[in-house]
């Protein structure tokens, strides 16, 4: 783990302002090295300005960004060459190979002769491209031209792995190759920055998720502390056989917040209780009043909040 | 390091694209296809037709050239994949105007050497004031096709569409590329017309591409 790892990646107070648009606010977080940092939001929430600060493709900016404690707009060329970056949009000369392009980045990255061109088919290896090595990119799906820009991000063997919306406009099967390749990268102790707007495409891998929206922070911290930090109620999920017994009145305990009997389900009640209530004794309670009422159940869910909750609640609030 | 790996792998891109078929193939066949023709050059040799024929169609085409691949470029966000590597911004600019510079010099000479061969064939050499008149007109040739190049460099910068970058290129490139000629048309025999047309070139293509480059540097892409 990366817990006493020093940061690799820095942002301090970052702001961006794009004519009369806030870009980003005041953005400040750290990446330590090893990390999965999740970086979450919906569309235009900033996310693809900070990478492109972080890239060094945006210089203008206010706020201070590090790499391994360099000031990134002081040694840009130095920090291009241990990372890798794939764009949300990025596009190829329509007249390159496959083979072309990497051996061109390949070069541009430091990498030539019979080093490169292993390293070429390494790569097209682990993306299952090498079949298509001389193709020309244009002839290539658009699921094929993502992996071949994943492909070019690892080429020279990054120490920072810089992803914005990897899995955007994918094909199921795609998305689960790539995400496959991301897991496995992380684990070869790569520092990886993830940006999507789909949490559950962060949620398997990521050690810290950031959540961003209209260019503020709202959040950081990892799965488990976005979890805890926030105050959503858990809902039991009863499922009967036939109608739903009468419970309304059960709304007088305190732990209990309230009872809903017209869910879009049929037969399936929703009993909302308090988080900080104690939940045992909540159930307890539940399941002694079906017993007396004498109705018979099929299911009964104690529904805890995922992180989609978590994140969905922290976008409405910020809208709010 | 970088600059020469952008250029020759420009050069690749370029010397394989349509245009430059064109100019390759396309220009050296109009010699011998005006000398089929039997056109009435009014003793003008055809060496020196095919010099000025380059001169026209070549400024104009890599300037179009030059200005809407940069555009289109620019728009399908390729070169942030370059960018995220250690090159200078610079670079990628001065790489394309040296590769496409590189295809209309080798152009020019092909086509000039096709004309050199049809006037010998059809009656020997032309003297040498002509072949000296020829190669002076094809170093101003290459001073305003210099310009054009810079000059579809900065459009391709500054334009968003890819049909008004190609526009402005056509007449913008077209009119700054004439002002190499400018001191011999209105300084007659003050001025080496040669010496002078050559350093307006070069000077004028070089403030082109600085300000080119100033541009690009500061764009975000």
């Amino acid at each position: 783990m990366s817990v006493n790892k020093p940061p690799i990646i820095q942002f301090k107070g970052v702001s961006k302002k794009y004519k009369d648009l806030l870009a980003l606010d005041d953005v400040s977080f750290d990446i330590k090295q090893g990390e999965i940092f999740g970086y979450i939001g919906p569309n235009g929430a900033g996310k693809t300005t900070s990478i492109k600060i972080l890239v060094g493709l945006i210089s203008n900016y206010e706020g201070a960004v590090f790499i391994k404690n360099i000031l990134i707009n002081k040694a840009k060329k130095d920090l291009h060459k241990f990372m890798g970056y794939l764009p949300q949009e990025a596009g190829f000369q329509e007249w390159r190979t496959v083979d072309h392009a990497l051996k061109t980045f390949g070069k541009l990255s430091g990498l030539k002769g019979i080093q490169l061109e292993k390293r070429i088919s390494e790569v097209l290896n682990t993306v299952n491209l090498l079949n298509f090595r001389y193709k020309k990119i244009a002839q290539l799906s658009g699921g094929m031209q993502q992996k071949l820009l994943f492909a070019q991000a690892i080429l020279n063997k990054p120490e920072i792995l810089i992803l914005d919306e990897p899995l955007s406009g994918l094909d199921p099967t795609s998305r689960y190759q790539i995400k496959k390749m991301i897991k496995e990268f992380a684990k070869k102790e790569v520092t990886i920055l993830f940006s999507s707007h789909i949490l559950s495409d962060v949620q398997d891998f990521a050690d810290k998720i950031g959540i961003l929206n209209h260019g503020k922070l709202l959040q950081v911290g990892s799965p488990e502390e976005l979890q805890q930090k926030l105050d959503v109620s858990h809902i039991i999920e009863i499922e009967y056989k036939e109608k739903s017994p009468f419970l309304s009145h059960l709304d007088k305990y305190p732990s209990i917040i309230s009872i809903n009997n017209e869910t879009p389900k049929k037969n399936i009640q929703e009993i909302q209780l308090d988080v900080n209530s104690d939940i045992e004794s909540s159930i307890y309670i539940l399941l002694q009043e079906i017993i007396n009422q004498k109705a018979y159940i099929r299911g009964f869910n104690l529904l805890k909040p995922n992180l989609e909750d978590v994140y969905l609640k922290y976008i409405k609030d910020d809208d709010k | 390091m970088s600059l020469l790996l952008l250029y020759l792998d420009e050069l690749k891109g370029y010397y394989k694209s349509k245009v430059m078929i064109i100019l390759w193939i396309g220009l050296p066949l109009l010699s011998i296809l005006f000398n089929y023709l039997n056109l009435d050059t009014e003793g003008v040799p055809m060496s020196y037709l095919v010099g000025i024929l380059i001169a026209s169609i070549g400024g104009i085409l890599s300037s179009v050239m030059l200005s809407t691949s940069i555009t289109s470029e620019l728009n399908h966000h390729v070169y942030e994949l370059f960018l995220i590597r250690p090159i200078k911004r610079t670079h990628l600019i001065v790489a394309k105007f040296c590769a496409v510079y590189t295809c209309i010099v080798i152009a020019t000479f092909i086509s000039l050497s096709f004309g050199l061969i049809i006037d010998f064939l059809k009656g020997g050499l032309p003297n040498m004031n002509i072949v000296i008149h020829t190669f002076e007109s094809i170093f101003f040739t290459l001073a305003a096709i210099a310009i054009a190049c810079a000059a579809g460099i900065l459009i391709g910068i500054n334009v968003s569409n890819v049909a008004a970058s190609a526009i402005l290129s056509v007449y913008l490139g077209g009119q700054l590329s004439i002002l190499s000629v400018l001191p011999s048309l209105i300084l007659p025999g003050v001025i080496n017309p040669i010496f002078f047309g050559l350093i307006l070139g070069v000077c004028l293509t070089l403030i082109l591409l600085l300000i080119a480059s100033y541009i690009f540097n500061k764009k975000q892409l």
